[in-house]
């Protein structure tokens, strides 16, 4: 058995966890979308971020 | 090749139209810096490693001016764009360090951090195979445990362009990035030049600055991961407004919406799928057993879990906290960085010790 085969497990992990989500969870509205880039937008930082540390925030 | 990314244009193209254009950019970019990681040999574990070993200084070097480079377009971005560009400033305090300290021991354990976890398993690894489902399961833990970290003990987020205006806090990074270097450089042995390494570096820098300009962030892995987590125990009964850290509007909101419009979880997603592309020709040449007793992966699961509570408590893992936080001028990426250090000297003993362990029952 090669590394190959580690290779398909992962990318089908992911491609499950992407089809698990949309299935039970909430698709994507394309027509809610923020802009291509924050630079320059008003739609900009998520703020879901790894460094986010709500009740200590800035 | 050619098949191969036509696929990924498709799925570009694809997911521009069923998202949004800048979700698509974003899983774009996460593939190439996949890609490019796994490609160059580049990541943050293995420098460390050859550093406390071997004292060979080139991926730590490689690292520091990927740093450098980021800080120096991401700082001032940030301050001429309050609001909209944010940097990944959090709190520093006494579980912060410690949470480093235990992130650096594990992810010196199972030879993967925050992305090199992500990479390995892309590249078909199975030691980050067994290691990433317990890293998010981990990170989804460590999200309950950030209010009780934050009650008990005094957490200070300490931002240099705050704190100093953004070209002191600029030069401030650089010359202490540069003072690490010198330390580096003087426990070295051999050049500490690596040209691999510094494309890689030069690439990673580039590829980060696009981040912040694309999602409005810096680049991180390990929110995405916890929200997966979260997102499956919430299909499995778990109420997310039992959870403090989840009830807050941003992460309620990434927990309601999709993970193709999340921004960690698609770069961690491009992150496999880059690693998959860049290893899938060599694959068929390199086996997929380790030469190692089973046990191991009982440890890669066990320090894979650590791994995720860890980086939460930490604020980040490598990327969110150490890369990301030092480039945005947040102290507690400095922080981050000390303790971290600490911990590998400690995981690549521990490590050695165990494998050779686990080598010796296998044969």
């Amino acid at each position: 058995m090669t590394r190959r085969v580690g290779i398909i497990i992962a990318v089908s992990a992911v491609v499950f966890i992407v089809v698990f989500d949309w299935l039970l969870g909430t698709p994507p509205d394309p027509y809610r979308a923020p802009d291509p880039m924050a630079f320059g937008s008003t739609s900009g930082a998520s703020g879901a971020i790894c460094s986010f540390a709500p009740g200590a925030e800035e | 090749m050619v098949t191969r990314t036509s696929l990924v244009i498709i799925l570009l193209l694809t997911l521009a139209v069923i998202a949004g254009v800048r979700f698509s950019l974003l899983l774009g970019l996460g593939i190439t810096i996949g890609f490019v990681l796994e490609r160059y040999g580049f990541g943050f574990t293995g420098p460390w490693r050859r550093f406390i070993r071997d004292r060979d200084a080139q991926g730590i070097i490689a690292q520091l001016i990927a740093i450098g480079l980021t800080a120096l377009a991401i700082q001032p971005l940030i301050a001429y764009a309050p609001g909209t560009l944010i940097g990944a400033i959090a709190p520093v305090s006494l579980t912060m360090i410690i949470a480093a300290a235990v992130f650096g021991l594990s992810m010196q354990m199972i030879l993967g951090c925050g992305s090199g976890t992500l990479v390995n398993a892309g590249s078909g690894n199975p030691l980050a195979l067994a290691a990433l489902p317990f890293f998010g399961l981990g990170s989804f833990l460590g999200s309950l445990l950030i209010p009780v970290a934050i009650q008990s003990t005094p957490h200070i987020p300490l931002s240099l362009t705050k704190l100093l205006g953004v070209e002191r806090s600029v030069v401030i990074t650089l010359a202490g990035l540069l003072i690490i270097g010198l330390v580096v450089r003087s426990f070295s042995q051999g050049p500490i030049w690596n040209k691999r390494f510094l494309t890689a570096a030069i690439l990673l820098a580039a590829l980060a600055i696009l981040h912040v300009l694309i999602a409005g962030q810096p680049w991180g892995v390990v929110y995405g991961l916890g929200l997966w987590a979260a997102k499956a125990a919430q299909g499995i009964g778990w109420d997310p407004n039992t959870a403090q850290f989840w009830v807050h509007p941003i992460n309620a909101s990434a927990l309601k919406g999709s993970i193709l419009t999340d921004t960690t979880s698609l770069t961690n997603i491009g992150l496999v799928m880059g690693a998959a592309l860049a290893a899938w020709i060599d694959s068929v040449n390199r086996p997929f057993k380790q030469p190692i007793a089973i046990w191991y992966y009982l440890i890669a699961a066990l320090f894979g879990l650590l791994l995720g509570i860890s980086s939460r408590l930490a604020f980040g893992c490598n990327v969110g906290g150490l890369f990301s936080g030092i480039a945005s001028g947040s102290v507690h990426g400095w922080a981050w960085l000390v303790a971290g250090f600490i911990g590998s000297t400690a995981g690549v003993y521990l490590r050695d010790n165990l494998w050779l362990l686990a080598s010796r029952e296998a044969k």
